[in-house]
């Protein structure tokens, strides 16, 4: 189902690179609904695995650049914004998953597109997604506080007492 | 650093760049406003501390630690401007001439290092650093003027 909704994603990517816009959004509207089916169906079959999660998000992820990159191929944002954009959304989702933050301001930001110029979505786009990078680095290092806290001790030792005992319990749930 | 040192050697810049509206705030923002995230991590404090005053707390943030470049280059480019990226190097700089244990690039590594000059004590770097500030902020100055 990820590999359809990709696949889905990637005919949208065609069709908006020669600039036909209503379309394209269709297209991607379907490849979003099938996402989400892939993600209903998981859960409701208990069929959910991690590996299963990261190929959706590494597949979301492709689906974006390629979408992106069209919008940027048929001239509706300059470039510049659109490689901004998708460094934004590359840097939030490579912490999303600790920090538990993702504004979902992605694909789903184009259709905004029928009734605002592209150059402002993508802004939007970028400007959010840096945010959520930001404040999710914040809402990491609150929970490692809570780490370090517990350990009492001083800025001169408790950072790499902390850390240690972080990278252990990593170590152990791998296992 | 001390919030001295970083006003002291943000205005330096400002100075020195020649720096006028928008890009002084980011200078300051970026030279100074960092230091934020101690009012992030006050209800930290408060909860394991209480009211009373210890030194040595972990106040740090990443907003502090070089990690943050990830997140200052994407807005440099964007408003076309290096203001963030200098007073943020100079920022961190500063903070990584303190010998206390810090993490540069946390959550990506658990890498932990107390920086640089760490020969030298804090006190020592704190104070001349201090003097050579205000003296050159006052040469800069009174040459402009």
């Amino acid at each position: 189902m990820s590999w359809l909704s990709f696949a889905a994603s990637a005919g949208a990517a065609v069709v908006l690179a020669t600039g036909r816009v209503v379309p394209a959004l269709i297209v991607m509207a379907a490849g979003q609904v099938l996402d989400g089916l892939d993600g209903g169906i998981a859960r409701v079959y208990g069929l959910g695995t991690p590996a299963g999660a990261r190929l959706d998000t590494a597949l979301d992820r492709a689906s974006e650049t390629l979408i992106f990159l069209a919008a940027g191929w048929a001239g509706l944002a300059p470039w510049r914004i659109i490689v901004l954009a998708l460094a934004a959304i590359y840097l939030m989702t490579s912490i999303a998953e600790r920090s538990g933050l993702d504004p979902g301001v992605k694909r789903f930001a184009l259709y905004f597109g029928l009734r605002f110029p592209y150059p402002l979505i993508f802004t939007v786009i970028f400007a959010v997604n840096l945010a959520a990078y930001a404040i999710g680095l914040l809402v990491i290092d609150c929970k490692f506080q809570i780490t370090m806290d517990r350990l009492g001790g001083d800025l001169d030792t408790v950072a790499s007492r902390a850390v240690a005992l972080e990278v252990r319990e990593t170590r152990k749930g791998a296992r | 650093m001390t919030i001295v040192t970083h006003v002291l050697a943000t205005t330096l810049g400002v100075q020195a760049m020649e720096l006028h509206g928008s890009e002084v705030a980011l200078a300051y923002a970026f030279g100074i406003g960092v230091d934020v995230d101690h009012a992030v991590k006050a209800p930290f404090y408060l909860k394991a501390i209480g009211l009373r005053d210890k030194r040595g707390y972990y106040w740090r943030s990443s907003l502090q630690e070089p990690v943050a470049l990830l997140w200052i280059l994407p807005l440099c480019v964007f408003l076309h401007t290096l203001v963030p990226l200098v007073f943020f190097a100079i920022h961190v700089a500063m903070d990584y001439s303190v010998s206390f244990e810090k993490m540069p690039l946390y959550p990506y590594s658990p890498w932990v290092t107390r920086g640089w000059l760490l020969n030298i004590p804090d006190k020592v770097k704190e104070v001349v650093l201090a003097i050579v500030l205000v003296a050159l902020n006052a040469l800069l100055f009174f040459a402009r003027r």
